[in-house]
């Protein structure tokens, strides 16, 4: 009986930790992609460097995973030549056309989301919100993902009410003036690729040690 | 506040990339991101962005360590940009050599800037 009741504890502690679903990575392995082809991203904030900005935060967190990243900034000037300057215009495109334009074995598309400071009294907060899609250049969709990242500044504790309350809107204020999306963007793809269920198998380049 | 959030908040950025770097980084960037967005940010900081860029790769070379993807090839597409077509192309055929993923892309880069007359006749 003990026994039982031990197996039975067992099953539900590793029926808790199993529901942590794993993104199916067959096409993935299939297609063993060595080269990525990275396009400008389609943006639905109202920022328009968003684009630009997020371009140049995704090839080191790529090529440190192993793949061979097509030059980001060669990529948007080739394609503004083609005639494509904004990423709905790109993302449009087939990507069996963008991969043979470029002989990239597969293409990551970007979709802002979220790129915003939402103001409130005395609070500002920072959203980054991301769809990443990978497409192999026969069309075959490799993998995707969605993440967000968020920060509001927390205002050190002064121990006076009024002084708390104007640290915070100090704070806020300047947060408005300036926000700086970078940080966020980069940790959302770092953790996209790297972290938890949606990391990615590393390329031909990667040295598993 | 700010400058301490702004201090955290890169911090932890830098955590998230330099702790990957520590394990698993292979490649020596040169701030490449940086110059990047620095471009794009402030267009005037171009022409000195280039030449941290080209810093960079001079100072690997000499090393002889590998040079990060896309690297020579953005910094080949900056001296395009400025002008310089000789350059460009340089940067061009080391891209390719070191990385043949490249090849095809470098190929017509630099198919297209030798078809093209010194001089950009009027279209």
């Amino acid at each position: 009986m003990k026994v039982f009741l031990a197996v039975f504890l067992a099953l539900l502690v590793t029926g808790c930790a199993a529901p942590v679903t794993k993104s199916d990575f067959s096409a993935f392995q299939a297609a063993k992609p060595r080269s990525i082809l990275v396009v400008p991203a389609v943006n639905k904030s109202l920022d328009v460097d968003a684009p630009n900005y997020l371009l140049t935060t995704l090839s080191v967190p790529l090529a440190e995973k192993g793949f061979y990243v097509f030059p980001v900034h060669t990529t948007r000037t080739v394609l503004e030549q083609e005639g494509l300057y904004e990423g709905d215009a790109i993302h449009q495109q087939p990507p069996q056309a963008l991969a043979s334009l470029f002989g990239a074995d597969a293409v990551l598309y970007v979709t802002i989301n979220r790129w915003d400071a939402q103001y409130a009294l005395i609070t500002t907060t920072v959203t980054v919100n991301f769809d990443y899609r990978l497409v192999a250049k026969d069309g075959t969709e490799l993998w995707k993902a969605n993440k967000q990242m968020q920060y509001a500044p927390q205002t050190q504790n002064t121990g006076h009410p009024l002084g708390n309350l104007i640290a915070a809107a100090v704070s806020a204020a300047l947060t408005r003036a300036d926000p700086n999306y970078l940080p966020l963007a980069v940790m959302a793809n770092d953790q996209v690729f790297n972290i938890g269920p949606t990391a990615i198998p590393v390329g031909p380049y990667r040295v598993v040690n | 506040m700010k400058p301490m959030f702004r201090t955290m908040l890169a911090a932890a950025a830098l955590l998230a990339m330099t702790g990957c770097a520590s394990q698993q980084g292979m490649y020596d960037w040169g701030g490449y991101s940086g110059l990047l967005y620095q471009n794009y940010k402030k267009p005037e900081t171009v022409a000195a962005n280039m030449v941290k860029l080209q810093e960079h790769v001079a100072v690997m070379e000499q090393r002889k360590a590998k040079v990060a993807p896309g690297l020579y090839a953005d910094l080949g597409t900056m001296y395009l940009q400025a002008g310089d077509r000789d350059r460009a192309v340089d940067n061009y055929r080391k891209e390719r050599a070191a990385w043949p993923e490249s090849a095809g892309l470098m190929d017509s880069m630099i198919k297209s800037l030798a078809g093209k007359p010194a001089v950009e006749a009027k279209s």
